[in-house]
């Protein structure tokens, strides 16, 4: 069990990264991706997030989608719902609680509720039969490959600022192809997780 | 009308109303991905059996055994599900099996999500052919007796443990030689 | 005239995929062969088509506090029934679209096109709107989905192009293919569009 775990954990950050190999979360990657201060508020609070979302997922999964035989139609809208709400919850307790970590990255939770990786870890846990501690696994590993892959980027976008880069290339597209990149680099992570 | 009431009461009547749209089409489109899947199934159960035309579905130890049967009724083979961890997730798979020979029929990928281009050449027959005819006392080990998809050796690897796995609990129910 | 405008203007001038660079999660991730990316195109071009007719006829009824929970609902809705369908009539395009067709509710483009164009006009300006921004789409991650195809199987559309002695590149069909095929791409589009320096 914690052998599977840490699995779980070690192969949602490096092996098949969220950003660089499942392809979510990429509009916000994009986005904050700028300043590497920004950048790691945003995965922090996108970590917070995504393991509470797991949490919830997965008793609405198990207590009220499957036990009433709704899950096919309505677990997409119940999740976004969920989600949505959540996010609000957690900025007005936040707001409430700390109001100098709501300065911090307060400004980001917004954003978060159509960051597709939420949605995607969400929809992951029942398809692959997670129980709770799995869940959790999930959402953490998944934030933190998050939180990795923006401070990577950060770190690089912050020294191309310098860099003579052609002219088209400029905004986007350089990210797009460093991206490119990193995500071969994580290939070499390839096999890191033995078969279970 | 209070400001609070217009809100709640349109919220209400929107998702009402998605509810009413959602559970018609899962009203109209339920039976057919039921029919699709039931075909899906048959489709690889056929496949993986040479002969068969029909199958039958019957329960053992708590297994689920494909019974594959020609036109005239006489059983060709079995087939099973087999579950294997490859590199991106469970890979799925249909396992054909003559028992009185102790030899493998047929092996066919339900579902995957490896890496395409590289791991996610298992589902090609040059890479699953290979199994057709394998005994039950080989070893199944990738890169001996099983060859493995350049580059992806792990999810050749997952296959061949899933098919051994596999076959090792189903020749328990069915021993080689017997009747089934 | 003005329709004209509204309709052209996700084509090209505000292109979601090379231009405002949004919705790009399941640019990259479906577009491994040029089929997916019509499919996925016309997945989403349905979803946001119906999601802004409804919201611009609805724009009048919706209070202001809770828009954004009200178009969640409604492109959720809109995204399952296309999910429904699509596991009814088209399994095996379904199953290599895997987890993006739920994930059209939180596409940045479906969202963006609700609050900043739909839920101001009526519903014909919407129309033409979204069918200009759901076409923008499907045509960019199809120019994606053949290029990666081409090169990284030697087939456009499940036939073989490319002659016996090409060796596929088969990093453009891996996640590092899609990334630099869009910053190239998007490079391209920068060049073709830029505007004369003074």
């Amino acid at each position: 069990m914690a052998k599977e775990l840490f699995f779980i954990i070690i192969g949602s950050i490096f092996v098949n990264n969220f950003v660089f190999s499942r392809f979510l979360g990429n509009c916000p990657f994009l986005g904050v991706s700028n300043k590497t201060e920004t950048a790691i508020g945003m995965g922090i609070a996108t970590t917070f997030v995504l393991t509470m979302t797991a949490v919830a997922a997965y008793f609405i999964q198990n207590y009220v989608l499957a036990p009433f035989g709704l899950e096919p139609f309505l677990q997409i809208v119940s999740f976004i719902l969920v989600i949505a709400s959540l996010v609000q919850l957690v900025e007005m307790v936040i707001l409430k609680v700390s109001p100098a970590l709501y300065n911090a990255f307060g400004i980001f939770l917004p954003l978060i509720t159509t960051n597709c990786i939420v949605m995607a870890v969400a929809l992951l846990i029942p398809m692959n039969n997670y129980n709770l501690i799995k869940s959790i696994a999930l959402g953490l590993g998944a934030g933190l490959g998050f939180t990795l892959a923006l401070a990577l980027m950060s770190g690089i976008r912050e020294d191309l600022e310098f860099a003579d880069v052609p002219e088209a290339l400029r905004g986007p597209a350089i990210v797009f192809i460093t991206a490119g990149l990193l995500s071969l680099i994580f290939l070499g992570f390839t096999g890191l997780v033995p078969l279970a | 009308m209070n400001q609070y009431a217009k809100m709640i009461i349109v919220l209400m009547i929107i998702s009402i109303a998605s509810g009413a749209v959602l559970a018609l089409s899962y009203e109209v489109t339920n039976p057919k991905i039921q029919e699709q899947a039931r075909q899906k199934l048959e489709e690889s159960v056929l496949k993986v059996i040479p002969g068969a035309a029909k199958m039958e579905v019957v329960q053992k130890e708590d297994m689920t055994i494909y019974l594959g049967l020609d036109e005239q009724g006489n059983k060709k083979g079995i087939a099973f599900k087999a579950v294997g961890s490859g590199f991106n997730g469970a890979i799925e798979l249909m396992v054909g099996y003559n028992p009185s020979e102790g030899k493998l029929t047929g092996v066919e990928i339900l579902s995957m999500s490896e890496t395409p281009g590289l791991g996610a050449k298992i589902k090609e027959e040059a890479f699953t052919n290979q199994f057709n005819g394998k005994s039950v006392e080989d070893k199944f080990i990738a890169k001996e007796d099983v060859q493995a998809i350049s580059g992806a050796t792990i999810s050749s690897t997952a296959v061949a443990k899933a098919v051994k796995t596999s076959l090792d609990n189903v020749m328990k129910i069915y021993p080689v030689g017997g009747d089934f | 005239m003005q329709l004209f405008k509204d309709f052209i203007n996700g084509i090209w001038n505000e292109n979601p995929i090379f231009r405002m660079v949004i919705g790009i999660c399941s640019a990259l991730a479906v577009t491994t062969a040029a089929n997916n990316g019509i499919a996925m195109g016309m997945a989403l071009t349905f979803v946001l088509t119906c999601s802004s007719i409804l919201i611009s006829l609805l724009r009048n009824i919706i209070p202001a506090k809770v828009r954004i929970p009200c178009y969640i609902i409604v492109v959720a809705t809109f995204t399952t029934v296309v999910d429904l369908f699509m596991k009814a009539y088209f399994p095996s395009l379904y199953e290599v679209m895997g987890i993006f067709i739920p994930l059209i509710v939180v596409n940045c483009i479906v969202l963006a096109r609700a609050e900043a164009f739909a839920s101001k006009v009526g519903p014909v300006r919407a129309t033409a709107d979204a069918l200009g921004m759901g076409l923008g789409y499907t045509w960019a991650i199809t120019l994606i989905s053949m290029i990666r195809e081409l090169m990284g199987a030697g087939t456009l559309f499940g036939y073989h192009i490319m002659g016996e002695g090409f060796t596929p590149w088969t990093i453009m069909i891996m996640p590092p293919g899609a990334f630099i095929v869009m910053g190239i791409l998007v490079g391209l589009m920068n060049m073709i569009t830029r505007k004369p320096v003074e």
